[in-house]
């Protein structure tokens, strides 16, 4: 019943302290030719190097390079694969965050690896292990518009987007990646074709190695699926607590065979949760969980919020684990 | 029903009232007027000089197109939302938020009681009446889109926090009809993202609206308008103005379902698009809306602000807008 404290996935790239912008300076020194890819690269770098210290620093026991190399969650990864072409900007569930759109115009296929120089050089400067996140085959298939004659239904488009996050994942195992995490927000909204994504899941775990597999769930209530979910082939299950207020009674009452990502800690809000509204919460759930280690995280990225806020959640998360473990 | 509510506030438009969202874009000596002055390079009444002329002039603009129903094109403000959480007490201004690409914003929080701190919007919507003998619509921005697009820092939840903001918005609007508004816009460009939170964003709109002497007019973008069109129909407002003419929805079907009671602005302009409408295209989008409703319950606008327009875009828009109406008005009189 180990738990440790995780970041989720993005974290905000830019902030309002002294040196906290210049990567927003360099997008278009970039785009103007003022600086070479060489030196925006190195940019991105030390970014990634600040922000994964910046992590290790609050107390966290994984990290994440929060996704600091993406334009959006939908157009680093699907945007890299052969048949597809990026269009215009949609608003991102009930975010006011805008992804740039997927345009499916030929067969999806996966052209070579995408995100494992990324992993690698953020656990080269990090000093604790950097978990990889993607979104998952569904929520890339929901975001997409489908051009063309080669995909009649989203069932087939979702396949083929699997069988390229299948090599990425085999790839991303091979490189080192201890802990791989799958996004799958769009399920909440669709929970009818959450069997759509548990074939999706089979297909990525066989080729996962000795990583564990994170399903993350977000932007809606998971309750409704929760048993469904004990079902899946993953080893932990990432929750939104701040949609799903009744799970962790649900978790309690029921137990749960895999590992729980505990996503208490709104990523979308502001405001500090005091360590004695979340540990309640957590402790009448935790000591049903059977699969280990479990984490706590935030309900989603943290991209949402100002940098100045994000960190002082993930010092409160570790806070509040250690005031759990300090009550034993 | 609706046209005879603004006959009893003293307004009589013709069929098809012509009208425009809200926002024009700036002229370029305004854009770096605001620049100099977030760089205190000039003082706020420098600004408010510019402001006040560039106002003038979209008001003038507006007159020479044809336009029924005007509006002051919010030149004094930056975002529908920042606003007015930078003049009501209860909020501060977040650190930077990413929303796409490489564009950040400084995002509200509300951290106290939020108050109303007097009048925001009617000495501009005075302003801009004074200069016209056209009805000049009071705008301001919904209670339910200002706690969407806001840290709540203080109240227990979205609800409350809607709910607390309607009470102070509604004494935005009651100034605004006090000071002689007959019609007031309410936008709510968020109302559409959480449709389980519609009852509260109806209370909420109770509390905005309920007995006062205006015909409202609630701005939406489209979003999920399959998921609550019917609850829609419950927002205590004259009209609805909606981008349905973009839509690929089964509107004829939802309207037979559940009959449409208001009346409907048809965003008939794209705002996205540097594409200036031709006559021909403005005119099929109304013929569909005609599909679906009476022409008396029809009002005819671009589908949003148009501030991301350059002017020149923005008047040859409305001016084929308003040549299509021409010619409409001109067959519905010979039938």
């Amino acid at each position: 019943m180990e738990l440790l404290v995780a970041n989720h996935s993005s974290y905000p790239r830019i902030g309002d302290g002294a040196g906290q912008q210049r990567l927003r300076r360099a997008y278009p020194q970039h785009e103007r030719g003022e600086i070479t890819a060489r030196e925006f690269e190195a940019i991105q770098a030390s970014v990634i190097q600040e922000i994964v210290q910046e992590q290790a620093g609050a107390g966290l026991d994984v990290v994440t390079d929060g996704q600091i190399r993406w334009y959006d969650p939908i157009s680093h990864f699907a945007g890299r694969l052969a048949g597809v072409k990026i269009n215009g900007l949609l608003r991102f569930f009930d975010t006011n965050f805008y992804i740039r759109q997927p345009v499916v115009v030929d067969r999806v296929t996966w052209k070579g690896p995408i995100l494992v120089e990324e992993y690698r050089s953020a656990q080269a400067v990090s000093p604790k292990p950097v978990k990889v996140t993607l979104t998952g085959p569904y929520t890339l298939g929901r975001f997409s518009i489908i051009e063309g004659p080669r995909y009649h239904d989203l069932p087939e488009l979702v396949a083929d987007y699997t069988e390229a996050i299948m090599k990425e994942v085999e790839a991303l195992a091979g490189a080192g990646a201890t802990v791989i995490q799958i996004d799958e927000p769009s399920m909440l909204h669709h929970p009818g074709e959450a069997g759509l994504v548990k074939v999706a899941l089979t297909r990525i775990g066989s080729r996962k190695g000795s990583a564990r597999l994170l399903l993350a769930t977000y932007f809606g209530d998971a309750a409704p699926l929760y048993e469904v979910l004990q079902g899946f082939p993953v080893d932990t299950l990432g929750f939104d607590f701040t949609y799903s207020h009744g799970l962790s009674d649900q978790i309690a009452r029921l137990g749960s065979e895999k590992a729980i990502a505990f996503g208490l800690i709104d990523g979308r809000n502001t405001r500090m949760e005091r360590t004695e509204e979340v540990l309640p919460r957590l402790g009448k759930a935790l000591p049903k969980v059977k699969g280990s280690p479990s984490y706590l995280t935030s309900s989603c990225g943290l991209e949402y919020l100002p940098r100045d806020k994000a960190f002082l959640k993930l010092k409160q998360m570790a806070a509040v684990r250690a005031e759990f473990v300090g009550r034993g | 029903m609706s046209r005879a509510k603004l006959k009893s506030l003293g307004i009589d438009l013709p069929i098809f009232p012509t009208s425009t969202v809200g926002s024009f874009p700036k002229p370029d000596y305004l854009v770096e007027a605001r620049a100099k002055f977030a760089k205190r390079k000039i003082e706020r009444k420098e600004l408010e000089d510019l402001e006040r002329q560039a106002t003038a002039f979209w008001i003038r603009t507006q007159e020479e197109i044809g336009l029924d129903v005007l509006v002051d094109g919010e030149m004094y403000r930056g975002d529908m939302v920042a606003y007015f959480s930078e003049l009501m007490p209860g909020f501060e201004q977040s650190g930077l938020v990413r929303s796409y690409g490489n564009r950040y914003y400084h995002k509200p929080i509300i951290v106290g009681d939020v108050r109303w701190p007097g009048p925001m919007t009617v000495g501009w919507w005075r302003y801009a009446q004074g200069l016209t003998k056209r009805p000049v619509k009071g705008m301001l921005t919904g209670p339910y889109t200002v706690m969407d697009w806001s840290f709540n820092e203080h109240y227990p939840d979205r609800r409350s926090a809607c709910l607390a903001l309607a009470g102070e918005i509604r004494r935005e609007v009651e100034a605004l009809a006090e000071a002689g508004a007959k019609i007031i816009q309410i936008d709510e460009p968020a109302l559409s993202v959480r449709p389980e939170e519609l009852p509260f964003a109806i209370e909420a709109m109770h509390i905005v609206t309920d007995g006062l002497p205006a015909y409202f007019i609630i701005h939406a973008c489209y979003g999920a308008f399959d998921k609550i069109y019917s609850q829609m129909l419950k927002l205590p407002v004259d009209n609805l103005d909606l981008a349905i003419s973009h839509s690929t929805l089964n509107l004829m079907e939802m309207f037979r379902r559940d009959p449409f009671t208001k009346d409907l602005s048809v965003g008939v302009l794209d705002v996205h698009s540097h594409e200036v409408e031709t006559p021909d295209t403005v005119r099929a989008r109304v013929e569909k809306a005609q599909q679906l409703l009476p022409k008396e319950l029809l009002w005819i606008d671009p589908d949003c602000g148009l501030k991301t327009r350059t002017i020149d875009e923005a008047k040859g828009k409305l001016i084929n807008m308003i040549d299509a109406v021409r010619r409409l008005r001109a067959e519905a009189r010979i039938n």
